[in-house]
């Protein structure tokens, strides 16, 4: 019995932990202490970590299915088995499903296993909810693809804005950061149509109308350009294309903005003046399980930038990641679009280093990601998959036609009732690897646990295969993959084993100039100037909002919950985390809606009475929850029953799931 | 009382290793934190590290146990119980006073009433308990508010208090004397009481300039929750602040709360495992039906700080369920651990 230090491995916080191992179990978690982010609190996940690490229902062997029965075979019979299968398949024939909880080494070994031996580029997580686009805007405005500033001085800040989701269930040790520097005079804002915890205890809360939290934030934009409290020479020095910017602002109407959201205009005033005078403002919004739509990035982009509020020290932008390694398998390149170190794949300069470093070709065909590739791409024969959860569900009849489903896991998961082979994986506790959180701290996590005899890393199956395929990878270890990582992602070129051992993570970039990691954006980093992120949408007047139709007058949103999370396939492995959840699932077992008082008494449902939501092309039937959370209006369904998903949400889920900023117009109907 | 020289407490530590797995305060390497733990070296025991971030706790009732393994027959119906007795003895060395005070508080739960926790006497019954007086206090700590230190008076087999270089050793049990002249200690004649008294008396003046972090009014606050006499608004005001992580009851070293769960080993025998529970999630006070007597969250932290400071609760451990340990103010995700509940309640009386 003794405590290990490791990184939890739930949301894209990365707290610190220990692990509490005795005869080669883990039995227990406490948090570790001086972790330079968490400080020693864990939340109701992560306390309950090791549930997870204890539960009997883990992959041990690997499988082969044959005439619809999976039969055991041995790691070497499943590993020849697949390599004669991938022997025949070109790169457009085969996609690859990488998973966000992978460590780094694994996922950078899992995509060049598509890009260098099997000349694909369809490659793509499983979960992204606007990671990518938040990527985008970001490499587009400042050139550099995550958090801006730093939480190291958070408690110092005087204005802090979290707009959308809910990040005392998504991230809650970041909410509890942002929480303890409202407790030291921070002024903290929320904008979000929900009434949620973040915005309880927030000082401010903007209720936008779901589908115009863009505009509310531009709406910020044009007051404290109306008010001239920016600095236009410090933006004709170090930004590109102000100009453009300001004649939008210049162009929109604030009184149409204030009608289509329904935010007041004294709330907002207050807002802009908080921000216009802040010395240390920070932007919050969340990525992964739920996230913003670009055009709201760009629009809290903007509004920073134009406040002079980037590049000025620790404060910035901060999306924060609701999956483990969510950021870093990014680092590593796990997209269609992006090569590792956030490299564009359609830049043949980029293809060539890549070749060079890999001394193989990579294919110029442009990927697409997996669901793409399962929706779009005929050709499509063959998909190897990493740790995923649920959600494939959409596609479940497309990859039943697949010849060839590789499923690399370590739990047990209805995604194995699709695959032909299953390929045994350790737990996050049993292998070494480093992890990247939403601050850019990667983080080494050392194994604690031997596995299964047949249970290999990741990183050591794929070198297996690549061998069999006639490619010459050699890797013996974890540490060895990081190395290769340092020589081809440029934010980890000067990132070891040794210096992670003996700090509680760096910040990338890691590199010569800043040998111990990067705390914030630094000014001398970015050379060239920032640059206002437009787009042609942008230019113009708003056209996300759509007016709720006559039919279909109340607007749906759709959340996950606090127990539910990510497809509740790691929660249901626990037994506190699944007792909670099963609290509110005993409660409403067909799930529920809820609904404000005012609709309700307006419509004369009372609390739990069946109700038919229905929109223009489905319906369902759920219990009706009263609640003072959602405005009159608005509807919200919590996404924690899964029949929900094919029965109601199958057509519009994808959109839903990303953003709040959609919503579903529906109706409501009593039920007898 | 007896004389330890610094350079017994290794001679001691081995001592014990002979028939006990060793436990004690050791720093983290990187983090530099004092965490309490199973020493693999004796020589990692740190004795004048601060109060460590974790109360030993788990040594007696751990995070995730099996209390009892079975294999249920099928076809002849019948149950096969099996007994889970695999524990080692264990010393736990260098203990601060108020984590001493928690254990005794699990000790009255467990053992105290009308059933006996025979797992839970398992472990205890094994232990040897080397107390560590607090010389100074630490930032966190508020123990003389709640009369758990900062010098331990009873439950402990050796008692070690710091003088100068050395250690003052105080018996507190046979298992203790019969330690104490296997080593061979010197007697520390009759000044020695005097000794320790003015160290802890030097100690307890120094919480004023040192224990900063909390203050906690408790005589006070034990009187308004008996009474009841707390506006719902400050609860509100709690319970908003509240991230139902569990937390404060699974770092308080008095905090007995459990779950029990049956779990189906691959080999057909089902483990009933015990785990940690805590009164803050909804699912622990839930009941058929669909009732649920504490819903809102404010109700189920209500119920934590009227179980760890009402005066009928109290009467149940013979003291206030808190030690002033300060670990509930450290780990919470909110800002309500219980010396700040207490300066809510306080600033309810005085209208500050």
């Amino acid at each position: 019995m003794s405590y290990y230090r490791g990184v939890c491995n739930f949301c894209g916080t990365g707290c610190g932990h220990l692990l509490q191992v005795e005869e080669g179990r883990v039995r227990g978690v406490y948090p570790l202490p001086g972790h330079p982010l968490s400080q020693g609190r864990l939340c109701v996940r992560g306390w309950h970590i090791h549930e997870l690490l204890q539960t009997e229902e883990r992959i041990t062997s690997a499988f082969i299915r044959e005439n619809g029965q999976l039969r055991q075979v041995s790691l070497n019979e499943a590993l020849d088995f697949v390599a004669k299968k991938l022997q025949r398949l070109s790169g457009e024939e085969i996609a690859f499903l990488a998973s966000p909880r992978a460590s780094n080494e694994d996922n950078y070994l899992f995509g060049k296993f598509a890009r260098a031996v099997m000349k694909s580029n369809n490659l793509s997580l499983a979960s992204d909810a606007g990671q990518e686009e938040s990527a985008r805007v970001l490499l587009e405005g400042c050139g550099w693809p995550a958090a801006t500033g730093s939480l190291s001085r958070l408690k110092q800040a005087d204005f802090i804005l979290v707009a959308g989701g809910d990040l005392t269930k998504q991230n809650p040790i970041v909410a509890s950061e942002i929480h303890r520097a409202r407790r030291a005079g921070a002024f903290v804002a929320t904008i979000s149509p929900r009434k949620t915890q973040m915005a309880r205890l927030s000082r401010l809360h903007l209720r936008p109308a779901p589908g115009s939290m863009s505009l509310v934030v531009e709406a910020l934009a044009r007051i404290i350009y109306e008010q001239k409290k920016y600095n236009l020479e410090y933006l004709t020095e170090r930004t590109e294309n102000h100009q453009a910017y300001l004649s939008h602002l210049e162009s929109l109407n604030l009184e149409e903005i204030l009608a289509l959201t329904g935010v007041a205009l004294e709330a907002l005033t207050e807002l802009a003046g908080k921000l216009s005078a802040a010395k240390l403002a920070y932007v919050f919004y969340p990525t992964g399980v739920q996230s913003l739509d670009r055009r709201t990035m760009a629009a809290l982009f903007n509004l920073m930038l134009m406040t002079g509020k980037l590049g000025q020290g620790e404060g910035g932008i901060i999306p924060v990641t609701g999956i483990s390694n969510l950021l870093g398998s990014y680092d590593m390149g796990l997209s269609p679009t992006f090569l590792p170190g956030y490299l564009e794949a359609s830049d043949e300069n980029n293809c060539r280093k890549l070749e060079t470093l890999w001394e193989t070709k990579i294919s110029r065909t442009p990927g697409r990601s997996v669901s793409a590739s399962l929706a779009e791409n005929k050709s499509l024969r063959a998909l190897m998959v990493v740790d995923h959860d649920e959600e494939i569900i959409r596609q479940v009849n497309r990859i039943k036609e697949l010849e060839l489903v590789v499923y690399f896991g370590a739990y047990q998961n209805a995604f194995a009732r699709l695959a032909n082979v299953i390929i045994p994986r350790p737990s996050y506790a049993e292998a070494d690897g480093t992890y990247t959180n939403f601050e850019r701290r990667v983080q080494l996590n050392r194994q604690k646990v031997k596995p299964l005899a047949e249970v290999q890393p990741l990183w050591k199956i794929l070198s297996s295969l690549a061998r069999a395929l006639g490619h010459d990878w050699q890797y013996e270890s974890a540490e060895q993959v990081m190395a290769e990582i340092s020589r081809v992602v440029p934010q980890y070129a000067a990132l070891t084993y040794e210096k992670l051992e003996s700090s509680l993570g760096l910040k990338w970039p890691v590199d010569e100039i800043h040998p111990e990691g990067t705390d914030y954006l630094l000014p001398e980093q970015k050379k060239a100037k920032f640059r206002f992120v437009l787009e042609e949408k942008t230019l113009s007047q708003p056209t996300i909002i759509r007016e709720p139709e006559a039919d279909f007058p109340f607007k749906l949103t759709v959340g996950r919950s606090n127990y539910f999370w990510h497809q509740n396939s790691v929660m249901k492995r626990t037994f506190i985390p699944k007792r909670e959840y099963n609290a509110l699932l005993l409660l409403y077992p067909k799930g529920f809606v809820e609904i404000s008082a005012e609709d309700a008494s307006r419509l004369k449902l009372r609390e739990k009475q069946p109700v038919r939501v229905i929109s223009p092309s489905a319906e369902i039937t759920l219990a009706a929850r009263i609640s003072p959370d959602v405005l009159p209006g608005q509807l919200y369904i919590p996404y924690f029953v899964e029949e929900m998903i094919p029965e109601f949400l199958l057509r519009q889920v994808a959109e839903l799931e990303k953003s709040e900023e959609y919503f579903l117009p529906v109706r409501l109907e009593k039920v007898g | 009382m007896y004389w330890l020289e610094q350079s017994q407490v290794e001679i001691l530590m081995n001592k014990l290793a002979e028939s006990y797995e060793l436990f004690g305060p050791r720093r983290d390497e990187v983090s530099g934190e004092v965490i309490f733990d199973r020493l693999g070296n004796p020589r990692q025991l740190d004795l004048s590290a601060p109060i460590p971030y974790n109360p030993p706790k788990y040594i007696l009732f751990p995070h995730y146990e099996e209390i009892l393994k079975y294999r249920y027959d099928r076809k002849t119906k019948k149950v096969a119980l099996e007994r889970i007795n695999h524990l080692k003895p264990k010393a736990l060395v260098g203990l601060r006073a108020c984590d001493l005070n928690g254990l005794m508080c699990l000790d009255r739960f467990f053992l105290g009433q009308e059933f006996v926790d025979e797992v839970y006497l398992e472990h205890r019954k094994k232990l040897f308990l080397i107390s560590n007086t607090c010389v100074r206090p630490f930032p966190q700590c508020f123990c003389v508010c709640t009369d758990s230190g900062p010098a331990a008076r009873e439950g402990f087999d050796l008692d070690l208090t710091r003088v100068g270089e050395r250690y003052l050793v105080e018996v507190g049990s046979k298992k203790g004397q019969k330690m104490v002249e296997e080593l061979g200690l010197k007697e520390a004649g009759a000044e020695a009481a005097g000794l320790k008294k003015k160290v802890v008396d030097e100690s307890v003046s120094s919480f004023d300039a040192l224990a900063l972090e909390n203050k906690a009014w408790i005589s006070r606050a034990t009187n308004r929750l008996t009474t009841g006499f707390i506006k719902p608004e400050v609860w509100e005001y709690i319970g908003q602040q509240c991230f139902e992580c569990g937390a404060c009851s699974f770092v308080c070293p008095t905090c007995s709360c459990f779950n029990v769960e049956d779990v189906n080993r691959l080999d057909g025998t089902t483990d009933r495992v015990r785990t940690w529970d805590s009164c803050s999630f909804e699912g622990y006070t839930k009941m058929a039906g669909d009732h649920n007597p504490r819903k809102p969250v404010e109700d189920r932290r209500n119920k934590r700080f009227f179980c760890k400071l009402s005066y009928s609760q109290s009467k149940k451990y013979l003291r206030p369920g808190c030690v002033g340990c300060g670990r509930c103010a450290r780990v919470c995700p909110g800002d309500i651990g219980l010396p700040n509940v207490v300066t809510y309640i306080r600033r309810e009386i005085t209208g500050e």
